[in-house]
């Protein structure tokens, strides 16, 4: 607990001071090039920007831990609601695309892992490094040219309004780029664990493969994907950038960057130190299942 | 209101003009708007025209397509515009979705800047002016408008019945509080700089519930433009507004907010209560912001979206391609402006900034950059689309022979600065000039790094030896051309003086004489053209591109401006 706070104070200084570090001029940017310079000046001292980094760092500070985030420059509302609402649907999408990838990533590599180094193997392996290896931008543009542009099947964004129906190609895209790499770690798993001495002692023994792949290889297999998932949550929840401008999804990947381009700092403080947050969470919460799942890392840490 | 006796002699000037050849029936119309003159007495003037220059006017129109508002009759009077449009029952019209790129800044009437801003207020606000498509000028608020004083002093007539949409009524007190906002010396409105020079604080003064007068601190013949939609922040306000605008979206326009979301975008119902009786045609508006302009081209091919407030001409292929779309298209003011510091090396001689100059391929970036829907410039702010535009300048083409003779075997390298929309244009100008032996280093910025610093001493977009700045069109050439090139200007990024030119620039705006106006322009055309202080390789194209499947009644605008009265279904 005392290193989470340590590590939530350092981030916030390192956050303040490389926001602070971003050239430019908030007052110019909020009044355009074309406002006067004595205009700027006075918005600059409205904000408080004339203030020395220490005296905004103290007052940035004590408003957040009060839970006073101020107002966003660029948008006019309150950086609480605008940061925690993309959070919330940042973490929306995150996890439809988990709970898919995860049955389907499980799927595949068993096939895989059970099928070594036939023809089923050697396609899935090749199919999921392709969607791997395609960045987002084009799947994402090639989905929606298909289904929105051609088909008209499915909303080419994904407002509000549309619901679940608008997360559908976002989800797609996003479970190919992420499929391929779990579905690998998985086949490796599964391989691994059908040439351990007990599995052949259970096969001589005369046990079915499908009971087999349940007492033995799933619960190891499942290992996999929830160490996978502390590296995947963080790029689905931060990473995001290119599927959120693409589909136009209000999700906090987007906010940071828009913030950071537009120099909204309110905005760009407090996003980043709640991402961090969950971030830190995340990593807290795949330790505790992994020590679920695996019996030896709690015995380990036991000792 | 009938003419008076200033504006019969000046339309008199007109028709002596005219008579004489040397204007067009058009641009006797257009002067005849900015002018406030009424129906009989432009009639009268277009007598004077005779009937067969018709044509050889309508050429100059660069609209391919229809333009609603292109067509609209000028002058102080209630204007019946394109009825062509289909004359749906008011309230059948369905909802009209828009594209826009999400604002990077507030909507806000007072400050806004980035044009879905603009796009958003002007649904629910208006001008005292509206500016057409073709620079002529549409009455709003203001019913008819007439100088005084040669100029220095114009009497607006305010139309009358007008109420905001919460049932206040438009009163001349209204609409001085709106202007005395934007004129407060602590104002943060651009509009500020507008005005600057021209009309003051407490140069506006009541006459009567429905009229304004306007006391300018200089003779201004070209005055309504300013307090048009051209200068955007000048929407009539009710007196107690404050920011929030979404809060507080209460104006007489055609359009009422119904909500609002900064990530997501706007809607808007017809305005009930609205003026001009029958329209809207539009039961209702839907903004819809899209963070990337790809995407945004995307969600008009798959039917998210109708049409878009503003387009990159070169992302437009697949919908140029597509039967179901048209790409309205009108001749903009609108211009990257390549700027060189003649006070500095390397550009403190003529001969160099002239061989940058000769080095262009011209067509070469209109065909890379817009498709080839641009205007050639040539190294001067008189834009074709200005009526004083002189034609007798030889067109600046690329030489390489001349640029060896110009630089007369010295070698050339500068650092080129720019903010990241113009990175596209850096990019073929360092290829161009790299042909004629011309090394030049990018320096690419931040936006707001670009922008930011003291206008009076450092800020890179005024500063830095030679830079690239986009602007937006004006509609007066002077707006360029008093900031940036006048010897005091507050944007001349060049440093460039001349006292001939500052002498011409001033004669432009105070003379309503069209002859003198045109002797002036090509003083000040002639000069930046030999001197070369900053290079127009192109004045861009507005485009906007609807489904014409499904809409009629919407048109480009040579700044952006959305004016959806007469949109219909087909």
């Amino acid at each position: 607990m005392g290193g989470f706070l340590l590590t939530l104070a350092l981030t916030s200084i390192l956050i303040f001071a490389l926001t602070n570090v971003i050239p430019g001029d908030v007052a110019r940017r909020i009044l355009g090039r074309e406002a006067s310079q004595e205009a700027v000046n006075a918005k600059r001292a409205e904000l408080g920007l004339d203030r020395s980094i220490l005296v905004q760092y103290r007052s940035w500070l004590g408003g957040f831990l009060r839970g006073d985030w101020g107002k966003s420059y660029t948008k006019g509302e309150p950086v609480r609601e605008l940061v925690l609402s993309h959070l919330g649907r940042s973490l929306e999408l995150g996890l439809i695309a988990f709970a898919v990838v995860v049955p389907v990533a499980l799927g595949l590599g068993l096939l895989a892992g059970l099928r070594n180094g036939t023809r089923t193997d050697r396609a899935i392996t090749v199919l999921g490094l392709c969607g791997t290896a395609t960045p987002e931008f084009v799947s994402g543009v090639l989905l929606l040219i298909l289904f929105s542009v051609r088909l008209n099947w499915l909303p080419s964004s994904a407002r509000d309004e549309y619901g679940l129906k608008g997360l559908v190609l976002p989800v797609i895209c996003l479970v190919i780029v992420c499929v391929g790499y779990i579905t690998r770690m998985v086949r490796a798993s599964v391989v691994a664990t059908l040439e351990r001495p007990y599995v052949r002692t259970a096969r001589l023994k005369g046990i079915t493969t499908a009971a087999l792949v349940r007492r033995h290889v799933l619960r190891n297999s499942l290992v996999v994907p929830v160490t996978a998932l502390g590296v995947q949550l963080r790029y689905l929840i931060g990473g995001l950038i290119t599927v959120e401008l693409l589909f136009n999804y209000a999700g906090i990947g987007s906010l940071l960057l828009g913030a950071a381009q537009e120099k909204d700092l309110p905005t760009l403080q407090a996003a980043t130190m709640v991402t961090g947050v969950v971030i830190m969470l995340t990593f807290v919460l795949t330790d505790a299942i992994y020590a679920w799942l695996d019996p030896r890392v709690r015995v380990g840490k036991a000792r | 209101m009938s003419d008076n006796e200033l504006q019969r002699q000046w339309a008199g000037e007109l028709a002596d003009l005219a008579r004489s050849g040397a204007i067009s029936r058009r641009e006797v119309l257009r002067k005849a708007s900015v002018f406030g003159l009424s129906i009989p007495l432009i009639g009268a003037v277009l007598a004077a025209c005779g009937s067969d220059d018709d044509k050889s006017a309508d050429t100059t129109s660069a609209s391919p397509t229809t333009a609603a508002g292109a067509g609209t009759t000028a002058g102080g009077s209630e204007t019946t515009s394109a009825s062509t449009s289909g004359s749906t029952p008011a309230g059948k019209g369905g909802i009209l979705a828009v594209g826009a790129l999400t604002p990077s800044t507030e909507v806000d009437p007072v400050i806004g800047y980035d044009a879905a801003s603009i796009a958003i207020f002007q649904l629910t606000h208006e001008y005292l002016i509206w500016l057409n498509p073709d620079f002529t000028l549409r009455p709003q608020l203001a019913e008819s408008w007439a100088p005084e004083e040669e100029g220095k002093r114009w009497v607006v007539s305010l139309r009358k019945g007008v109420t905001f949409s919460d049932g206040t009524p438009l009163d001349a007190d209204t609409v001085k509080a709106s202007y005395d906002r934007l004129l407060d010396p602590d104002s943060e409105s651009a509009a500020l700089s507008a005005f600057d020079g021209v009309l003051e604080a407490g140069g506006i003064t009541v006459q009567d519930e429905s009229t304004v007068v306007f006391d300018l601190v200089r003779p201004y013949a070209d005055f309504p433009y300013l307090i048009s939609a051209n200068t955007y922040n000048t929407v009539i306000l009710p007196k107690d507004y404050t920011a929030p605008y979404q809060d507080h979206a209460i104006g007489t326009g055609p359009f009422v907010l119904t909500s609002f979301s900064a990530t997501d975008g706007a809607k808007f119902s017809r305005n009930e209560t609205y003026w001009d009786t029958g329209k809207p045609g539009l039961d209702g508006v839907e903004i819809k912001f899209y963070k990337d302009p790809q995407a945004q081209v995307l969600g008009l091919q798959s039917g998210e979206v109708d049409t878009q407030v503003t387009s990159i001409i070169s992302l437009l292929t697949p919908v140029a391609n597509n039967p179901d779309f048209t790409i309205d298209q009108v001749n903009g003011t609108g211009v990257n402006v390549f700027t060189m510091r003649v006070d500095q090396a390397p550009f403190d001689k003529k001969n160099i900034r002239q061989a940058v100059a000769t080095a262009l391929d011209r067509q070469a970036i209109n065909d890379t950059l817009s498709n080839g829907a641009a205007a050639l410039g040539n190294d001067h702010l008189l834009a074709p689309a200005y009526p004083a535009s002189p034609t007798d300048i030889p067109q600046r083409e690329i030489d390489l022979d001349k640029v060896k003779e110009l630089l007369a075997g010295e070698s050339v390298s500068f650092k080129l600065t720019f903010e990241p929309p113009l990175k596209d244009f850096a990019v073929v100008l360092q290829e161009q000039l790299k042909q004629a032996g011309i090394s030049v280093e990018l320096d690419q910025r931040t936006s707001d790094e670009f922008y930011a610093g003291d206008q009076a001493t450092d800020t890179p977009w005024l500063f830095t030896t030679a830079n690239l700045v986009g602007w937006a069109g004006r509609a007066v050439p002077t707006q360029f051309i008093i900031p940036m090139i006048k010897s005091d200007g507050i944007w001349n990024g060049s440093k460039y003086a001349n006292p001939a030119l500052d002498a011409a620039a001033d004669a432009y705006d105070a003379t309503t004489d069209e002859a003198e106006k045109k002797k002036q322009a090509k003083i000040i055309a002639e000069a930046m053209h030999e001197d070369t202080p900053v290079i127009i390789t192109d004045w861009s194209a507005s485009v906007r591109p609807y489904n014409s499947k499904k809409w009629t009644g919407i048109s480009a605008h040579p700044s952006s401006f959305v004016d959806f009265n007469d949109v219909a279904p087909v």
